[in-house]
């Protein structure tokens, strides 16, 4: 009867308090679901009247160029951020229960994957209402997406199994979240502004090698470098892997440290 | 009643370490070198005043808290702590909360829908089930609990002060409920303020003392040496 992490009723019980979160979440304003569309949507208007009409030196491509590397960018900072503190929020409720606590940052990855997914079909539609045709490359985001969720999954899991015991490090975490914007390349195209020598430093941080992947397949109908791809969920598997072994090892621990 | 053990707590302690400060931290000793058994079949309460340790010990018996010291040796599956309002969500509605309380206290999907009509009457909320909880008085929010709760089976149900909600008719069916678990050889471990609830429901008790056992035994001697404790504390105010 006691939850195990491989058993089919822990996922079953994630996938039931994900969708609860979500319904809770809508029912706290009017506009309820439309604020997972609303939210991106604002955010790139903001940047369509900075950079569109503002600056206007800007052309269409950067417009596009930016949404593509905004809203993945989105889905890595509000994963890392919401589940960086999951297990302290999870504080009364694994003082209740004996349940595994990797619980409560998979329930955080698992409301933003669903938020993300209706987010990356605007993204596409806009995408498409900008000129961009849908074309069969366009299938290849999903691996791109996916080893995208194997590298926000461990940086979330591996924040929230660190901030109970260093509570000081949730200020470092949006500091930290502000770094990999600039190192991720939203705002500019590191093919454009690093040194040739920088750039495959650059493109080690699995964000900006996602970002520009993104980029190749929506906006100029590549396919992925598929070496380079595997390469990264590789890499991104095993911090998924040193993650999870962190927060397991101290599993008996954390009721006792939040409430500290 | 069979007379085998199924939890054992062996020289059992607990101390809290809270933050004060600059790296400064103060401490305190909830459990102090706790032993004693708890039998298949029977009903165990635990009494002592506020902060001994009643809630802490129902936390290490049911695994969620592990022992700085000593050792809890289980000879059952699944133990279960039976608190109120698990794992709540104010914006939900009951029948929403009724369902993911129920999961997490170790219900698949499929049975915790099933359980939902039961759940929905025994707690008589009617109509309201389908509102938020946020719209509940606290005694509907403590009856729905009390309601989601009582239908987990488990091999030994440790209760937290659960018969105290609701109001006197509900009490009295709480109490009915707890007392048909306890009469189908239900193992429960009971925590409760109130001695004559104890009294009532409990084979043996066990006093606890500024986290130490001080006495383990038949549930009428325990109780007359805790009550004549009681009153030889200075501020009687603050006896029950």
């Amino acid at each position: 009867m006691q939850y195990s992490v491989s058993s089919r009723r822990f996922w079953q019980l994630v996938l039931v308090k994900a969708k609860m979160n979500l319904k809770a979440e809508a029912a706290q304003s009017q506009l309820n679901y439309l604020w997972w569309l609303l939210e991106p949507a604002l955010f790139i208007g903001v940047y369509y009247v900075v950079f569109g009409i503002f600056l206007n030196s800007r052309t269409d491509d950067f417009i596009a160029f930016l949404i593509c590397g905004k809203i993945p960018f989105l889905w890595f900072s509000r994963s890392v951020s919401n589940a960086s503190n999951s297990l302290v929020a999870g504080g009364g409720l694994m003082n209740q229960i004996n349940i595994p606590k990797l619980f409560f940052p998979v329930v955080v990855i698992a409301q933003d994957l669903v938020k993300t997914f209706v987010v990356f079909l605007l993204m596409l539609s806009i995408m498409w209402l900008m000129g961009y045709m849908p074309n069969p490359a366009w299938w290849a985001i999903i691996p791109v997406a996916l080893t995208q969720l194997l590298f926000v999954s461990s940086l979330a899991i591996l924040f929230s199994a660190l901030v109970p015991f260093l509570p000081d490090l949730k200020f470092i975490v949006g500091t930290f979240i502000i770094l990999m914007m600039f190192a991720s390349g939203i705002f500019y195209d590191p093919a454009q502004f690093l040194r040739p020598e920088h750039r495959e430093l650059f493109m080690l941080n699995p964000l900006a090698y996602v970002i520009s992947e993104y980029r190749a397949i929506i906006m100029e109908g590549e396919l992925p470098q598929w070496a380079m791809l595997a390469r990264t969920a590789v890499v991104s598997l095993i911090g998924l892997g040193i993650a999870i072994t962190i927060i397991k090892a101290f599993d008996s621990r954390y009721p006792r440290q939040v409430l500290q | 009643m069979s007379e085998s053990v199924c939890l054992e707590a062996k020289n059992i302690s607990l101390t809290f370490r809270a933050r004060r400060g600059f790296f400064r931290y103060s401490y305190h000793t909830a459990l102090d070198n706790v032993s004693f058994d708890i039998r298949k079949g029977e009903t165990v309460g635990i009494v002592g005043r506020n902060g001994c340790g009643k809630s802490t010990l129902l936390k290490v018996l049911a695994d969620i808290l592990k022992p700085d010291a000593g050792e809890l040796v289980s000879h059952v599956n699944y133990v279960s702590l039976q608190s109120l309002a698990t794992g709540f969500e104010k914006n939900l509605s009951g029948r929403d909360n009724a369902i993911l309380s129920a999961m997490l206290l170790g219900h698949t999907l499929e049975q915790a829908t099933a359980a939902l009509p039961d759940i929905c009457d025994f707690a008589e909320l009617g109509d309201s089930f389908d509102e938020p909880v946020k719209t509940y008085s606290s005694g509907m929010r403590a009856r729905l609990g009390f309601s989601t709760a009582m239908l987990m089976h488990a091999d030994v149900l440790l209760v937290d002060e659960t018969l105290g909600v609701g109001d006197s008719r509900f009490k009295k069916k709480a109490e009915a409920a707890i007392l048909d678990k306890i009469n189908s050889d239900q193992t429960v471990v009971f925590v409760s303020h109130q001695s004559s609830q104890v009294e009532r429901l409990c084979n043996r008790a066990v006093w606890l003392e500024k986290g130490q056992v001080m006495e383990v035994g038949d549930t009428k001697t325990v109780l007359n040496n805790y009550q004549a404790f009681l009153a030889t504390l200075p501020n009687p105010q603050k006896r029950k």
